[in-house]
């Protein structure tokens, strides 16, 4: 109940902000403005959409704009949550959340479903810009449902990072940059080890290792299995003697990165953290305790 | 006048790096009555208020209310007590209903009965013509009765008010000494914490001075302003025979203490034990005696308070 007061809270602030429409119309433009000019592109090289090179295109075309709703995902998230506790500290409301019956774990989670909700919009109103692709053919359903799983998760482990920082951070500027760096490095991290550990010795085990766990846990990579999974098939990953897909291997790291960060702020959102949780030990302890006679 | 102890603070400390907020600190404050906390900037007023309103724990030191010990059950203890700050922490968005309606959810007011004690709340504080207007559009004095009514929101028993009438016009301070005089007829526990002496000691039962972080003196203003040597008092202003006027109030046994001032005629300040009937001798023995009394005034102790008060910090920085 204390849930879904604050999260109906949550909302109509949000979606009560001029600053909200003007953000879904830029993200609209931004991806509508790409789309037009690569159709155009393509118009201009290939003299018309003929035979069977239009369902590349159509390909081409939801490669192009997936890729760019993934950015501007990882660009957007944090904005949405990176500034939810400690905002509170500043706009002097948080001690009012901590009189009440609001858990750690119902702050939380409403702050986080309420700012991944904004995202969530944001995936929903790009849908029909999306649906041009369907006039052209070469995507697949289930590519398109894969898609999908990897841009929430990424939302969901970016703006819980920024939730995270929210929590630890006592100034919401400072918690802002620490999740755009989180955010940048979560995309471009793998990038980065791959091409430095091509520069150097190539038969360098550990560094393989460490650059094969990013890979797993890289959005673009998974991005990247969903689009090709139309085109015969990707390599997987082994784990625990499961051939995982990309996309499928990044889902599990996003939920378990997301569960850890959780847990994390869980514990540092409220003051004396211990004190209650001994205290909630004891109460249930009494709760539980067989009555005498 | 009181039946029972509803909050006793035991020798509390608190203590921020090198810095003593509180020390020693004990305090009983009586069920149904206005408390008022008094002292100087940087004397504790908003530590004790957040370490009884569990918001954070003391170095040292044990809170009851009534049989609960504050840090083995805060949860329990913040259900029993409604906190207002000394800031409005609002959120501008929300309508001043809505405001007050996620309060009630999130302290656990179940949805069927929020709407209702949302409307019984904006009635009480008379916001109920601002129910639907955003929280950033009301005056001052309305965004300190909304906060009070949010602090009212789940029934506590008791009332923790930082600050409450500060910034407020002198109509908005008296409607909210009203409005807190109605909430101690519902029978809540007041507690306040205030620079506005006047005002505490008209609206108080008890009152504690409070002086870098230790008490200096507690109990009803009565007994507070007597202890600390400000008994009733008497000013006298006369036209002329002032002298006279000293020397026969020195005469009499109900007056312990006489000085003057000079102003605009003469003005006599006498220490002043006694009854109405006493009062009566004394006026009339100044009129028998034909001095030119221009006024008779006996200050209540409550009156005299703030000198009280300017006396005990005296030296005590307020910044």
């Amino acid at each position: 109940m204390t849930f879904t007061a604050l999260l109906t809270k949550e909302l109509r602030s949000r979606l009560r902000r001029e600053r909200f429409v003007w953000v879904i119309i830029a993200y609209l433009l931004v991806l509508g403005l790409l789309g037009i000019g690569f159709l155009q592109r393509e118009n201009a090289l290939g003299g018309g959409y003929q035979g069977f090179l239009l369902s590349q295109i159509g390909a081409q075309l939801y490669a192009l704009l997936s890729f760019v709703q993934l950015f501007l995902i990882v660009f957007i998230a944090p904005a949405f949550t990176s500034t939810s506790i400690n905002g509170e500290k500043e706009r002097q409301t948080y001690d009012l959340l901590l009189c009440s019956k609001l858990s750690a774990f119902s702050l939380l989670a409403g702050k986080l479903i309420a700012g991944l909700a904004n995202v969530l919009l944001l995936i929903a109103a790009s849908i029909p810009l999306f649906s041009l692709v369907f006039f052209f053919g070469g995507v697949a359903p289930t590519q398109i449902l894969t898609t999908l799983l990897v841009f929430v998760m990424t939302a969901l482990v970016v703006g819980t990072f920024g939730l995270f920082c929210s929590t630890i951070l006592r100034r919401p500027t400072i918690s802002t940059a620490v999740a755009y760096t989180f955010s940048v490095l979560w995309m471009f991290l793998y990038w980065i080890v791959y091409f430095l550990a091509q520069g150097s010795s190539t038969s360098s085990t550990p560094r393989f290792t460490l650059s094969q766990w990013l890979n797993v846990s890289n959005p673009i990579s998974a991005l990247n299995s969903t689009l090709s999974a139309g085109q015969g098939g990707v390599t997987t990953f082994l784990l625990l003697r499961l051939h995982l897909a990309p996309w499928l291997a990044y889902t599990l790291v996003c939920l378990v990165v997301t569960i850890i960060l959780f847990l994390l702020s869980a514990v540092f959102v409220k003051p004396n953290s211990l004190a209650r949780f001994l205290s909630w030990l004891r109460q249930l302890g009494k709760e539980f305790q067989p009555s005498k006679g | 006048m009181y039946n029972r102890t509803m909050i006793k603070i035991q020798h509390v400390y608190k203590q921020y790096r090198s810095v003593h907020a509180l020390e020693d600190l004990s305090l009983e404050i009586p069920q149904g009555a206005i408390y008022g906390l008094i002292g100087p900037n940087g004397a504790g007023k908003t530590t004790l208020l957040r370490i009884l309103g569990a918001l954070i724990s003391p170095t040292m030191g044990q809170v009851w209310y009534d049989n609960a010990e504050l840090t083995q059950s805060p949860g329990a203890i913040q259900r029993k007590v409604g906190y207002m700050p000394d800031f409005f922490g609002v959120y501008p968005d929300l309508t001043a209903a809505e405001y007050l309606e996620f309060y009630a959810g999130i302290h656990g007011v179940s949805r069927r009965k929020r709407a209702s004690i949302v409307t019984d709340l904006l009635e009480l504080v008379d916001l109920t013509p601002k129910r639907d207007v955003p929280v950033e559009t009301l005056s001052r004095g309305m965004k300190q009765r909304l906060c009070l009514a949010r602090a009212l929101i789940h029934d506590p028993e008791v009332l923790l008010l930082d600050e409450p009438a500060s910034g407020l016009d002198p109509r908005a301070r008296v409607e909210f000494r009203e409005l807190l005089r109605t909430l101690q007829g519902m029978g809540k526990t007041i507690l306040i914490s205030s620079h506005i002496l006047l005002e505490l000691a008209e609206m108080c039962s008890d009152i504690a001075i409070i002086r870098a972080g230790q008490l200096v003196i507690a109990g009803d203003v009565e007994h507070v302003t007597h202890s600390l040597g400000g008994g009733q008092q008497i000013e006298v202003r006369v036209l002329e025979r002032a002298a006279d006027a000293r020397q026969l109030l020195k005469e009499m046994p109900e007056i312990n203490n006489v000085s003057h001032e000079n102003g605009d005629g003469e003005v006599i300040h006498a220490e002043f034990s006694g009854d109405d009937q006493s009062l009566h001798r004394i006026l009339d023995a100044l009129m028998s005696h034909e001095i030119p009394v221009v006024s008779f005034a006996p200050r209540k102790a409550a009156d005299r308070l703030e000198e009280v008060y300017m006396s005990i910090t005296e030296g005590v920085s307020s910044i």
